[in-house]
């Protein structure tokens, strides 16, 4: 337990500052979104580099889930006919993941295995304590506010995956 | 076993049980019945059913993530279900089914299927 709250103060130090300021409905939308679209780039990595069956399984459900979520996300942005709108908190989870990707790329194995599996678990820790304590309550919009906490159910589900991964991995501390 | 259909859009047809945590037990046997099974919050609701030879589950997804029911001997399986839609499986042989998800192998159920 330790450890993996050592893990995730890592990581959230390591990402960007999540939300530190209100952001909009198009603002929460786009960032939303986008935190889902880099996880499922680190799970296409993780199938190329991995060959781990639990880390590969990880992998496979996150790009089914959150394709699905964000599958939904563009249907409710197509129906109400807005515009996700780009903002700082995107562009620095973009670059913090990009980051990210060039460090696993260096690795191998089960070095790979156990940064993969670190950082989706501390990823998930910071993602589902933003939108269950920022996001959630800062959307005005209805069905906005519903898909979030639908995406959310979904996202707490993959953190206790991801809690059960790390554990399995057995990574050096 | 039949998998009667595969992914609909028939949500609330014949509604026998859904909703209900405690298991679903269909005990009078005038016909072949048609029982509503959710998957919502990740979990089958209920996650036992009681079922007579010739009835038909209906599997819902309410959840936004894709899921499956599935055998775990491998008899049989709904394939992948979307948010809002369903799939029907028909249970001919007397039994207890093992059921899963495949895509989130936590979420576990059973069918016990009684002679007709």
């Amino acid at each position: 337990m330790i450890r993996q709250t050592m893990i995730a103060v890592a990581l959230a130090a390591a990402t960007p500052a999540f939300a530190q300021d209100q952001m909009n409905d198009l603002q929460i939308a786009h960032t939303a979104y986008t935190a889902g679209q880099l996880d499922i780039r680190y799970a296409h990595l993780a199938l190329a580099v991995s060959e781990n069956d639990a880390v590969r399984a990880f992998a496979e459900t996150m790009i089914r889930d959150h394709t699905a979520v964000n599958d939904a996300a563009v249907a409710l942005i197509t129906e109400l006919n807005v515009t996700p709108e780009d903002n700082d908190l995107s562009r620095a989870l973009v670059e913090g993941a990009a980051a990210k990707r060039a460090e696993f790329m260096a690795l191998s194995g089960n070095e790979f295995d156990c940064a993969y599996a670190a950082n989706e678990l501390g990823y998930h820790q910071v993602v589902n304590q933003t939108v269950e304590g920022k996001f959630i309550p800062w959307a005005t919009v209805e069905p906005l506010k519903a898909l979030l906490s639908d995406a959310l159910v979904t996202f707490k589900v993959h953190e206790g995956h991801a809690e059960d991964m790390v554990a399995g991995l057995q990574c050096a501390s | 076993m039949r998998v009667v259909s595969g992914a609909t859009r028939r949500r609330f047809g014949l509604l026998m049980g859904a909703g209900l945590v405690a298991p679903l037990v269909v005990r009078a046997h005038d016909g072949p019945h048609l029982v509503e099974a959710g998957i919502e919050g990740f979990a089958f609701v209920p996650c036992r059913l009681e079922i007579r030879a010739g009835d038909t589950v209906r599997w819902t997804n309410h959840d936004i993530a894709p899921h499956t029911a599935t055998d775990k001997a491998g008899g049989w399986d709904t394939g992948r279900i979307a948010k809002g839609e369903s799939s029907d499986v028909t249970y001919d042989a007397p039994g207890t089914y093992a059921v899963f998800c495949r895509f989130h192998p936590n979420m576990i159920a059973e069918v016990v299927v009684e002679p007709a």
